[in-house]
């Protein structure tokens, strides 16, 4: 397993498109989240009795941008393979294919999570930095964007998991489809299924139950001020997507376990 | 002795489509064995099942007494080039063998090692996609010697090779068996194996056809044929018919006579006084002895417009 894992690794980073989108990932989700930081304006604000935005979901809404380029790796991983056909030189080195699922997963949460890590800290930082520019400022009410805050700190890891088990979704869609194309479109197409159904379901008790069942759930995690208002509580909202990546994971494995590489 | 490869009984259906149909053979080591078959004929599919990348419905493929899916450390034991292009084209050229080496636990000089036997090492640091069909080629083998093993298949390696690409790969399969270790080398060409291989197993339609040495299928395809040449071609045709030969014209002047042995055709055309320029043993090529084989087992044959 080690040495698997040693080998998808050195498979990985010998490619450049492997660094651009990790860049990309903690880029992508630093800097719109600090856009969405700065697009907030509290100057007339006189305090949270008056105004009470979630000022660290705003902080962290780059993950938006940042999800894309996780689960394009995640896909990558499984569908390049089968694109280039080097799949058959890595089962010709290990056809323990467990073992092979298991290193491809490791090395995929673990690059995602280190490049989310960045990413996140950098919008944590950025909107520390950003909102008492804004107005947000501590003699107001509103106290620096800090992960001593409980609920600030589940917001910020909470994202990094996030990331990580959408990288971890694509690469299960990624082993159960095998084509980049089939695989980018429908992972996409699930992620965004929830903006864009919903404005044509009028009942919102039909948008709510859709809300807590689609991936994007998991964004759940991020909030931290009216959460009884939320359609799934958030760490629930995370395990909806844990669920997803789970199932596309089973199905993944169950065609690269059964069928002919 | 010991079998390097051992196949037995093997079949595998893609869907409707029968690949290999109760296929038997052995391959041994300190020979080249030359696989070969029309194209279609379930070359590749065989190969693939032997390397656990595709399961076999019924029958078994076992590397030293083994199957592949349980050997612990397969790229010590088997070396395989399937196919040139199953590398990433964004990939070094070093570092599609270091991820390889890592994966198998191998030591990074290997890399180095492999790279300067298939005369690559100027190009190892270039990307793969910039290639050319031969160095690719050069680079699957590389990866097939990563681990040193003692068993070796290569599918059509001289596709796309000049022919000094060709001889090369030539001396490495007759140097790795002097080895003496097991190649087992595919082509559906037969001319391509006439001075590499040893030893043959021609299939057709996923069927066993020959199982035999070089030298033995030459023979059986030149038995009892004498090619005779003479100026009075019609004349020596009657006589030889005569006599209870089967003759057949084949070039201008030239004749083939099966059935009867050569001293009795001098004998006779001398009794009738027909001038003979020429009486030898029929030699067959490789090739014509393949195409005889495998006539009927073409699956792509051109058939021709009346």
């Amino acid at each position: 397993m080690i040495r698997a894992a040693r080998g998808e690794w050195t498979k990985l980073r010998t490619l450049v498109s492997t660094a651009w989108l990790l860049l990309a990932l903690a880029a992508f989700t630093a800097g719109l989240s600090a856009l969405g930081a700065w697009s907030l304006d509290g100057r007339g604000c006189t305090g949270p009795a008056d105004c009470d935005p979630d000022l660290t979901r705003f902080s962290l809404i780059g993950v938006y941008a940042g999800q894309v380029a996780a689960l394009v790796l995640g896909a990558l991983a499984a569908t390049a393979e089968y694109a280039t056909g080097t799949i058959h030189p890595t089962l010709m080195a290990n056809p323990r294919r467990p073992i092979v699922l298991a290193a491809k997963a490791t090395v995929v949460t673990g690059l995602v999570l280190g490049a989310g890590l960045l990413g996140v800290l950098g919008s944590v930082l950025a909107g520390r930095f950003l909102l008492p520019g804004k107005g947000f400022t501590p003699a107001h009410g509103y106290p620096l964007l800090s992960l001593t805050d409980g609920l600030t700190l589940r917001a910020a890891a909470g994202t990094v998991l996030y990331l990580a088990l959408i990288a971890l979704f694509a690469l299960g869609a990624g082993l159960a489809l095998r084509d980049t194309a089939t695989t980018l479109t429908t992972v996409l197409a699930l992620l965004f299924v929830a903006p864009m159904v919903a404005p044509f379901l009028s009942d919102p008790a039909w948008q709510r139950h859709l809300a807590q069942v689609v991936p994007t759930a998991g964004l759940a995690v991020q909030t931290t001020k009216r959460l009884a208002e939320l359609p799934i509580a958030p760490w629930a909202g995370l395990g909806v997507l844990a669920a997803w990546a789970a199932a596309a994971l089973v199905a993944g494995t169950a065609r690269f376990l059964l069928r002919d590489a | 002795m010991e079998t390097s490869i051992d196949v037995r009984d093997l079949r595998k259906r893609y869907g409707s489509t029968v690949a290999v149909d109760g296929l038997s053979f052995e391959v041994r080591p300190g020979l080249v064995t030359g696989f070969v078959g029309p194209n279609g004929a379930g070359k590749s599919t065989t190969m693939r099942v032997i390397l656990g990348l595709d399961a076999a419905d019924e029958g078994s493929a076992l590397i030293g007494g083994r199957p592949y899916r349980s050997l612990r450390a397969p790229l010590r034991e088997v070396g395989a080039l399937l196919d040139a292009a199953s590398v990433h084209p964004g990939r070094r050229a070093r570092d599609h063998l270091l991820w390889m080496a890592h994966y198998s636990g191998l030591p990074r000089r290997r890399v180095g090692e492999v790279l300067d036997l298939v005369g690559l090492s100027s190009v190892a640091r270039r990307r793969v996609g910039g290639f050319s069909l031969g160095m690719r080629q050069r680079l699957g083998i590389a990866a097939a010697l990563l681990g040193d093993p003692p068993v070796l298949m290569f599918d059509e390696p001289v596709n796309g090779l000049d022919p000094e690409g060709i001889r090369w790969i030539r001396e490495l399969l007759r140097s790795m068996a002097a080895e003496g270790r097991a190649v087992l080398v595919s082509s559906h060409l037969m001319g391509e194996l006439e001075d590499t291989a040893d030893h043959l197993v021609v299939i057709g339609r996923g069927r066993l056809i020959a199982d035999t040495t070089v030298r033995e299928l030459l023979e059986t395809a030149s038995a009892g044929r004498v090619v005779l040449r003479t100026a009075r071609r019609s004349e020596a045709m009657s006589v030889l018919a005569n006599a209870g030969a089967e003759v057949a014209a084949t070039e201008r002047d030239t004749l083939t006579v099966t059935g009867l042995p050569a001293e009795r055709i001098a004998t006779l055309l001398g009794e009738s006084g027909l001038p003979v320029s020429e009486l030898a043993q029929h030699r067959a090529s490789l090739e014509e002895a393949y195409m005889e084989l495998t006539r009927d087992s073409v699956d792509y044959r051109v058939e021709v417009a009346k």
